[in-house]
């Protein structure tokens, strides 16, 4: 009987994903989160984290900006115990090696890289490689990858890039009652849109 | 098989034997013991070696020179000792007295349900004794022993290379020590030209080159910026690591590669800015779960802004990443505590949003006006 195996062929399975209330991020790969300031990029990413440590898992947070809200986060779900929070102070560089350091390690359920607000300049001087070898390295472990910037960067490198937008925001009277985002897939093309509806109080 | 020394200096003599002694008394050393090491009590003025712990302590306190019980023998060897050999309980011994009974021979060929009857649990554990039956483990004394290396050297060393060769070499030595005494690593102090340095382990390890690299990349982070001439590596040990792994339980990350991965990163960032997060029991914004439970994004530290106020409230906001006529507002938010500090706070507070639809959290106290951060 000829097996693929005996062939040499590699069956490409459809990656195990990790569920979070908002969408379905695949395991193993990179889910990029994009959109501006206040269009739901941090709620998107804490629905991850929290999704991840329900599970019982570990996940790491490289924040390039120092701009993490354990408070909210708490709030939203996630696990404070069992998360790591890297910060580096702006430096995007010192963020890359960290996250690289963390992806080479592996056992984590996320890794989150947080490039969002970052310096332009420090974006630019990243290497289009890096991308290429994280996608390799997150390949065949239960990771995902996730990585909030303003901008897409990982360009091919993402299975799932998810663009956040604004819709409005929610005051009823003298209060801010919450914020209301779009989730808009553009890759895997042909997924349709989502509602977030994040309440304040 | 075991033996037991009676003679003084017993626990020192007995080391010479085995790592893993009890002392009964200030004179008496019981052990476990090879058929090959027997002939090396010959040198002992009071010696035994038996089956049981028990029988060899008899046969070494009561007995002259080196006695040897082969199994089965206990009751002949031991059986012409007289009861006063055993442990003393004076309502046993009278009631013996008046049974004629004066040696061990005699109290172990007593029936076994007659004597309980009479005597109770108390008396059958004697009569085991003085058959010489009664089998228990050791309860082996913790040794002193220092986990300890030093070295003065004849030429200094500048680099870290060279001196992990050293260090290395200590700590082959130390956990060599550690795993002949089933212990581990706690932390390691190092100590270079008297500057002291301690390294706290996440969990207890005598893995000689997990340790190795740890103190190689304190070492990195912490330059010693001068030549060294005086070395010393001391270990705190502590108990062995227990992991109870389960089938079902996520995967987690290797506690040694965390560890290296980690000691790294706090390298290249800082010490204190790997850490996990954690609330604390105050009102103070930002360290504790709020009213509000929109994601939020910090400003770190806040950013200084201008703030046109009409009526008491600001309609217009000026900084550096936002600036607009303010579209919506939420607040003034009066927040204050810890006036019984140095760092009290005492603010106000607005949720505010712009034309474009970002909302930003604005603030204003003693230093001027700031804005916090963005939901998000």
């Amino acid at each position: 009987m000829l097996s693929s195996v005996s062939l040499g062929w590699r069956i490409e399975s459809a990656p195990d994903v990790l569920s979070t209330g908002a969408a379905e991020c695949p395991r193993g790969r990179i889910t990029e989160i994009i959109g501006p300031r206040s269009s739901g990029r941090t709620s998107f990413l804490q629905s991850i984290l929290a999704a991840s440590t329900r599970l019982g898992e570990f996940a790491v947070l490289v924040d390039a900006t120092d701009s993490f809200d354990p408070c909210t986060a708490a709030a939203a779900g996630v696990a404070l115990d069992k998360i790591i929070w890297i910060r580096c102070a702006g430096n995007v560089e010192h963020a890359m090696r960290a996250a690289d350091l963390v992806i080479q390690s592996g056992g984590f359920g996320v890794v989150a890289l947080d490039l969002a607000e970052a310096a332009e300049s420090g974006l630019n001087r990243i290497p289009a490689t890096t991308w290429f070898r994280w996608r390799r390295s997150v390949e065949a472990t239960p990771t995902v990858l996730a990585v909030v910037a303003n901008r897409p960067l990982t360009k091919s490198c993402s299975a799932l890039l998810i663009e956040m937008k604004r819709k409005r925001a929610i005051f009823t009277g003298n209060l801010l009652r919450g914020a209301e985002y779009e989730i808009a897939p553009r890759k895997p093309i042909g997924k349709e849109g989502k509602a977030l509806h994040c309440m304040a109080v | 098989m075991y033996a037991c020394i009676h003679a003084p200096g017993a626990g020192a003599l007995a080391q010479s034997f085995s790592p893993h002694i009890e002392m009964v008394d200030a004179q008496t050393a019981v052990f476990s013991i090879t058929p090959r090491q027997v002939p090396g009590l010959q040198r002992i003025s009071r010696a035994a070696v038996a089956e049981t712990a028990e029988a060899a302590i008899l046969a070494a306190r009561h007995l002259p020179g080196l006695t040897f019980i082969p199994p089965g023998e206990e009751t002949n060897i031991l059986g012409a000792l007289s009861i006063d050999c055993l442990p003393p309980d004076p309502e046993i011994f009278q009631t013996l007295d008046l049974w004629g009974i004066r040696s061990l021979a005699e109290l172990a060929r007593l029936p076994e349900n007659g004597l309980a009857e009479r005597l109770g649990p108390r008396g059958l554990w004697m009569q085991k004794l003085a058959r010489g039956a009664l089998d228990r483990p050791l309860k082996p004394v913790a040794l002193e022993t220092t986990y300890e290396e030093s070295m003065e050297l004849d030429y200094s060393i500048k680099l870290i290379e060279p001196l992990m060769f050293l260090i290395g070499r200590f700590l082959h030595d130390l956990c060599a020590r550690l795993d002949a005494q089933s212990l581990a690593a706690g932390a390691v102090q190092l100590t270079l030209n008297g500057k002291e340095r301690l390294l706290r382990l996440p969990f207890p390890t005598r893995d000689v080159k997990f340790l190795l690299k740890l103190v190689q990349h304190d070492l990195e982070a912490h330059k010693p910026g001068e030549s060294i001439d005086r070395l010393r590596l001391r270990i705190i040990p502590t108990d062995p690591r227990r992991v109870q792994h389960g089938l079902f339980t996520p995967a987690a990350p290797e506690p040694e590669k965390l560890e290296l991965t980690l000691g790294k990163i706090r390298a290249l960032v800082g010490q204190k800015n790997v850490k996990t997060p954690e609330l604390r029991n105050t009102h103070r914004p930002g360290w504790s779960i709020g009213d509000s439970r929109l994601a939020f994004r910090y400003f770190r530290p806040p950013i200084t802004a201008r703030v046109e106020i009409e009526g008491g409230q600001p309609k217009h906001v000026s900084t550096r990443v936002c600036r607009g006529k303010i579209a919506k507002l939420s607040g003034p938010w009066r927040t204050s505590g810890d006036w019984w500090r140095a760092d009290q706070w005492n603010r106000d507070e607005w949720d505010l949003g712009l034309p474009d639809g970002s909302l930003y959290r604005l603030y204003c106290d003693q230093g001027g006006w700031f804005v916090e951060g963005s939901y998000d």
